[in-house]
């Protein structure tokens, strides 16, 4: 019954979280800027923060992992530190931007689309149109956005990365590149089947201690920002049980099937 | 009521009274006056050059009811795509509900050959956050969302921080300009996904789910965000209002042509020497938009094709082009449309197959999967598509493609069905003799070689990738003929 250690939320970040709820109609309408809120607080969305999510807003980790594989501008653990999006689409792809694009990050890092270098530092792939089309290709770097990138500009970007890192382009064409693996695990892997309460995401409503007054608050309302005490303690229900046999993953489509045990 | 008028005599520009005949009103840009100035994204730039001196006249003080009749004398229509005037849309906002009216401002600017908001969301966002105001006057909304595609970084950023300086200047908040009028703007980021810039699609992004369409009707207007009365409208189309509040219907309705009144953003890609967002009245030319413009073709090439409306719009070939203005009106009666003002220059060098190759597979990406006619249309086109790229089609396949396209019209939820399809179809229409050349004739299969073999040899197809060959398995398959 080792309980595994869930991620936490810094405080900044439910500060940011808190100064949400007051805009929004109600928590699951918060869902889109709370994953980026995830995203940016663990550098990806990974189970746990998949799981937190779920806390903040309100639903079930299944709508989450629904959301997650749905739209694809959210970094997942398989992209790497750098994420190269190439814009594939047709007023980029139009005399072989795109393609010399791709060559030179293939040329560089030894990588096609949809693939990462083994140690996770890059990885590339082919998205649609990202709004630049009148200065072809257009390339987004995680939160860069690069326009006319091609040829010496984008030779000197990626060296600027690899000296950054300590690495040589050598040392990835030597390396066989990894596929990036974007599904999601049925379930999470602090699911606990054996407690039925713990099955589900964790629902908070608002007489939970999560949006019950907060130390800091005036007028003794609720959801106002101050870190309330109940946070001190960690989000998600800390579990038993060990990661999910990677065998059991299942296709993030069809992984809506989790989280209804109750 | 008297002052709720449209001043008579507009301030800019310079020109002689209206209504005179057309067009011989000078233009100059309007919402993208400034957007080549150096902080024109900050407050003080704004306040500076009469920003927000609009909405502070108006706000707590016209009767919503005229701004809503000003909007709709000036003729303003849709900027996102389909073009609906938008005073009418308003107009069809549910009263008397009980629940709370929004404004959802599209900023998603998915449609591939659109690079218009991104412009003045990260350039001049006041002039959107004014026009947002304005807006939630005008429709009695005191909740706006603003949804922005997530590759907009910069323009989050800006936006993000344009909205907290007019909250801290009290344009918006519990007492915008002080008046009696609780406001709030919130804005949304999406994360990658084309269907989010569909009104009901992005609807059900802000409320917390994958970017599925819903079914209409009930329009947004009726039932939307929430459940509530919702008014959807592009960034553009936003931006528009200011300016018509502030100087007239009879203003706007200077430029351009009788059904399509006023000025709109045009994104000029592909093959001329300067392509770039223009702000123009209605009604030029699409020739003059192209030389005069754009700078007219890159040397060496000549005008095979345009796609006038992003990527969803049915081509024109160059006779059409000729016959061209740039309107609504024009572009239906050619078979295409305006659509969200990108325009794609495709020059002779462009081979058809790889385009619509690249456009299959763009919608075949997209699509949301809700519905069988475009969860499995889309993949059936992008398939044969393929085979047709590749050289090696059946005899009867590019009849399949036809047919495949026919079907998926009108049978769907949304109409991304319909926007996959129709490009299918006018390039079958246009351009059938290269879909006919890629069929796989039996003395190639005997050689051993696909029908595009015989048209660009191998090593002519390794040469657009740069010496890197290989690359054209995982690249788009664009290669010149
Ligand atoms: C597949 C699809 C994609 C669309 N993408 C966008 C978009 O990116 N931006 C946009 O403003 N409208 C887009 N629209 C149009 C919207 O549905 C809607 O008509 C528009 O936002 C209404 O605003 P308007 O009246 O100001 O044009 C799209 C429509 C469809 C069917
Ligand atoms: S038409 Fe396509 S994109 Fe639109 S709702 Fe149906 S499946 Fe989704």
């Amino acid at each position: 019954m080792a309980k595994m250690p869930a991620k936490t939320l810094s405080s900044e970040a439910l500060r940011q979280f808190h100064d949400w709820v007051d805009e929004y109609p109600n928590k699951r309408s918060m869902l889109m800027m709370v994953l980026r809120l995830v995203e940016e607080e663990f550098g990806c969305i990974d189970d746990d923060a998949m799981e937190i999510a779920a806390d903040l807003c309100g639903v079930n980790v299944a709508h989450v992992q629904g959301m997650v594989t749905f739209y694809t501008h959210f970094k997942r653990p398989a992209h790497g530190k750098h994420r190269f999006m190439v814009c594939a689409t047709l007023m980029c792809a139009l005399d072989g931007n795109t393609d010399q694009a791709l060559a030179q990050i293939r040329a560089k890092l030894g990588l096609k689309p949809g693939e990462a270098t083994p140690d996770g530092l890059f990885s590339c792939e082919k998205v649609e149109c990202l709004a630049d089309c009148d200065k072809p290709p257009v390339i987004q770097k995680d939160d860069e956005h690069f326009c006319s990138m091609k040829g010496p500009a984008l030779d000197a970007y990626i060296d600027k990365l690899l000296t950054a890192e300590g690495k040589t382009s050598e040392q990835y064409l030597a390396a066989t590149p990894v596929t990036m693996d974007l599904r999601v695990a049925v379930l999470p892997v602090h699911y606990n089947f054996e407690g039925e309460q713990n099955v589900g995401a964790r629902r908070f409503d608002d007489k939970d201690p999560y949006f019950a007054p907060g130390e800091g608050s005036e007028n003794g309302s609720a959801r106002t920002t101050g870190v309330p005490p109940a946070l001190k303690t960690p989000l998600t229900a800390p579990v038993a049980g060990g990661a999910l046999n990677p065998s059991n993953a299942g296709h993030g489509a069809n992984g809506t099937s989790g989280g209804q045990h109750g | 009521m008297a002052e709720t008028t449209p001043p008579a005599a507009p301030p800019a520009p310079p020109a002689s009274e209206a209504p005179k005949p057309k067009p011989v009103v000078p233009f100059s840009p309007v919402i993208l006056k400034h957007i080549h100035e150096p902080n024109a994204h900050t407050l003080e730039h704004y306040l500076a050059r009469g920003g927000y001196e609009t909405a502070r006249k108006h706000v707590g003080e016209t009767d919503p009811a005229s701004l809503v009749a000003i909007v709709k004398d000036s003729g303003l229509r849709g900027r996102g795509g389909a073009g609906f005037p938008t005073g009418m849309k308003w107009g069809f906002l549910a009263k008397g509900t009980g629940k709370p009216a929004y404004l959802a401002v599209n900023g998603d600017e998915s449609e591939p050959g659109t690079f218009k908001d991104r412009h003045i969301l990260e350039k001049d966002p006041h002039q959107l956050l004014e026009g947002v105001i304005l807006t939630c006057w005008a429709i009695q909304s005191n909740h706006a969302f603003i949804y922005l595609r997530g590759e907009f970084i910069l323009g989050y950023q800006r936006l993000e921080a344009a909205v907290k300086e007019a909250r801290a200047k009290g344009f918006i908040g519990e007492k915008s300009f002080g008046k009696d009028f609780p406001l709030k703007v919130t804005v949304v980021r999406g994360a990658g996904a084309y269907i989010c810039g569909e009104e009901t699609g992005m609807l059900s992004s802000i409320e917390g789910g994958r970017g599925y369409p819903k079914i209409k009707p009930p329009f947004p207007a009726v039932s939307g965000l929430f459940k509530c009365p919702t008014i959807v409208n592009n960034v553009e189309t936003i931006a528009n209002v200011t300016h018509i509040v502030k100087n007239g219907a009879d203003w706007h309705k200077q430029w351009g042509t009788e059904k399509s009144p006023g000025y709109k953003i045009f994104c000029l890609a592909g093959a001329v020497k300067k392509p770039g967002v223009y702000e123009v009245p209605l009604g030029i030319t699409m020739r003059e938009f192209i030389d005069v413009y754009g700078g007219g073709m890159v040397e060496g090439r000549t005008l095979k094709a345009v796609i006038p409306g992003g990527l969803s719009a049915p081509l024109l070939t160059p006779e059409m082009v000729d016959k061209c203005t740039l309107d609504y009106e024009s572009l239906a009666g050619l078979g295409s449309m305006l659509g969200s003002g990108g325009i794609t220059v495709l020059h002779d060098g462009v081979d058809m197959m790889s385009a619509i190759y690249n456009t299959m597979r763009f919608y075949h990406h997209e699509s949301c999967g809700q519905c069988t006619p475009c969860r499995e249309g889309t993949g059936w086109l992008e398939k044969l598509a393929h085979k047709h790229h590749a050289g090696h089609a059946h005899a009867g396949d590019t009849d399949l493609l036809a047919d495949v396209a026919k079907n998926m019209r009108g049978r769907t939820i949304c109409v991304l069905a319909d926007a996959a399809a129709m490009p299918m179809q006018s390039y079958l229409q246009l351009f059938r003799p290269e879909f006919d050349k890629r069929v796989a004739a039996p003395e190639y299969v005997e050689k051993g070689r696909t029908a595009r073999d015989e048209i660009t040899p191998a090593a002519k197809r390794e040469s657009v990738t740069h010496g890197a060959p290989g690359v054209l398995d995982v690249g788009m398959g664009m290669d010149r003929v």
